[in-house]
């Protein structure tokens, strides 16, 4: 309770600090929306239609409200309520979200584990290598060798387009490379963490079989792995603004990138709402799995 | 006690590291003796040759990007570039973290709590979607640039730090310096910062790179304070992706090299400095 305490008030800091840093910036909405003829007239209407002729703390205030009761405004320049966008351009980013991350989860822990197996090993010193060289690509330098690759070389793959299953692949793949090397290292460092734990030495002494053993471990990792997860969950779901621009998805990203370039502030506010709840939710799901999984850390959060 | 041997993650680390400071020494003298400026060897547009010109042609090692200028002066330029955002960057977020990790542990009640809840609303916020709105607001200069990547970077060095001096103020012998009569200033200086360096020394490393993607992320998204940012580099070779596929890919693998130098270096020292190794 008191977490959850702590994540509201966090949201709604959050949520000021951008609501007066957008209008603190310089770059007007009005002005943008109605290009350099507009005379000075035209202006002071059309601002008071959209209510930015108020005062700061009344705009602060309304908009709180509206907030609360799940209306988060209308896009300045879209003419379109932001739930009704973010509803839109959520359903390509969770797409690639879900599926890169599902992808990741399911090959970054086992080679993991199979890299931690043969410690020390050729197999080990190649997997190791290969995951650090993934995961030290940034996403915008990845993204045109794997266009160039799968796209112009082989012709696999449309670059930019949205639409089909194929389109699909190139923008997973970029996410997959980098969160599955993460996790893949988490994995097998945390693996030969817990394997020299009193404990596992206590199931060699009663003669329990490596296999089992190994099993044994490999669940205790499992809330850290899930932890990690969950992490890159939220960072993903919440718009990967790079992967979007480069292969043109229409997202959350993008509509990010718009909305500052643009200063649509309720866009914005959205999305940082948006984007806070559902780290808050994710956050939550997996601590609780987490502690399912392994009753030894609901006693040291206790503490 | 035999000393530990440095493994192969640490040496292969420091041999890229040094590849690259060296390259960038290199770069500063060329800049500064014969373009006679740091940080723009070219003057916009007064060099265009309009024409692109491939690796190991006429007088260019590794040929030229679409407005005419070498690479290799763009790399040498953008490598000078990143290395000292990254640097003071990672300096300033250090330096923030540290002293709030003190303040969190052994300060007032209440400029405990304002330092925990302030880190705590900066680390889950975005970082990048952060810096992007500030930048906006700001503008784009190399002192807005370091300014917001420091304003944005240091919670989680602020966490570290806290449980480390926390840990430290623990041991027994920070117990026998309070009994002396030891101050708070001097256990800051003698007691907490050497005890928590060895595990922030590790963090950063591994920040810098982190700094260092950031710097690019926002380079790329023509934000980055500079035209010489390695993003933006990035970003303009893309456009010619079709023609000249070389100039995305040398891009890439210098800075993924560079990062690839810092993540092994981090990872080594880990391995180095964890007692069960």
């Amino acid at each position: 309770m008191r977490k959850l305490l702590n994540a509201f008030f966090t949201i709604l800091m959050a949520l000021i600090l951008v609501f007066s840093l957008m209008r603190l910036s310089p770059g007007d909405p009005v002005e943008r929306i109605l290009g350099p003829n507009a005379t000075e007239k035209e202006i002071q209407v059309y601002r008071e239609q959209l209510g930015l002729d108020k005062s700061f703390p009344v705009q602060l205030s309304q908009y709180l409200i509206g907030v609360v009761k799940g209306d988060l405004g209308v896009s300045l320049f879209k003419k379109r309520s932001v739930v009704e966008l973010l509803k839109e351009h959520f359903v390509p980013t969770a797409i690639i979200a879900f599926l890169s991350v599902f992808l990741s989860a399911l090959i970054g822990p086992f080679l993991g584990l199979y890299s931690a197996l043969k410690k020390s090993r050729v197999q080990d010193s190649i997997i190791r290598i290969i995951s650090l060289a993934l995961l030290s690509f940034p996403i915008f330098s990845l993204a045109p060798i794997l266009v160039l690759i799968f796209s112009i070389k082989w012709g696999l793959f449309p670059v930019s387009e949205w639409g089909g299953l194929d389109h699909i692949f190139l923008p997973v793949l970029t996410l997959v490379l980098p969160l599955g090397s993460i996790l893949l290292r988490v994995s097998r460092n945390r693996f030969l963490e817990e394997i020299n734990e009193p404990w596992v030495q206590v199931l060699h002494a009663k003669g329990l079989k490596e296999r089992g053993i190994h099993l044994r471990v490999a669940k205790a990792c499992l809330p850290t792995v899930l932890t990690v997860i969950g992490i890159q969950l939220s960072i993903v779901i919440a718009g990967t603004m790079i992967t979007e621009t480069i292969f043109d998805i229409p997202g959350i990203g993008t509509l990010l990138l718009d909305g500052i370039q643009n200063r649509d502030y309720p866009v914005v506010q959205g999305i940082i709402i948006y984007s806070m709840l559902v780290y808050m939710i994710i956050y939550f799901f997996f601590d609780y799995l987490g502690e399912k999984i392994d009753p030894r850390l609901k006693m040291t959060y206790d503490t | 006690m035999t000393r530990k041997k440095l493994n192969p993650e640490i040496k292969w680390g420091i041999s890229i590291l040094s590849f690259y400071l060296i390259w960038a020494l290199c770069g500063l003298i060329y800049n500064v003796v014969y373009k006679g400026t740091f940080s723009n060897p070219y003057t916009p547009y007064a060099d265009m040759k309009k024409e692109l010109l491939g690796p190991f042609t006429q007088n260019y090692f590794l040929g030229t990007d679409i407005y005419g200028r070498s690479i290799m002066e763009l790399l040498s330029t953008g490598l000078l570039y990143s290395l000292s955002v990254g640097l003071l960057v990672t300096f300033i977020c250090c330096l923030i973290g540290i002293i709030l990790g003190f303040i969190s542990v052994a300060g007032h009640p209440w400029l405990r709590k304002i330092s925990e809840t302030l880190t705590n609303l900066i680390f889950v916020f975005p970082t990048i979607l952060l810096a992007i709105v500030l930048l906006s607001i700001t503008g784009e200069s190399f002192g807005a640039l370091v300014l917001i990547l420091s304003l944005t970077g240091w919670p989680s060095y602020a966490k570290i730090s806290r449980g480390e001096t926390q840990r430290i103020m623990g041991l027994s012998y920070v117990e026998s310096a309070k009994a002396v009569g030891a101050s708070k200033w001097r256990m800051f200086f003698k007691i907490v910062i050497p005890g928590i360096f060895p595990v922030l020394s590790i963090h950063l490393i591994l920040g810098i790179s982190g700094v260092i993607i950031s710097e690019a992320t926002l380079g790329f998204l023509g934000l980055g304070g500079s035209d010489f940012s390695w993003g933006a580099l990035l970003s303009l070779s893309k456009t010619v992706l079709l023609e000249a596929p070389y100039i995305v890919i040398i891009f890439s693998l210098v800075l993924a090299g560079l990062i690839i130098g810092l993540n092994l270096l981090g990872d080594g020292l880990r391995d180095y400095m964890d007692p069960k190794s």
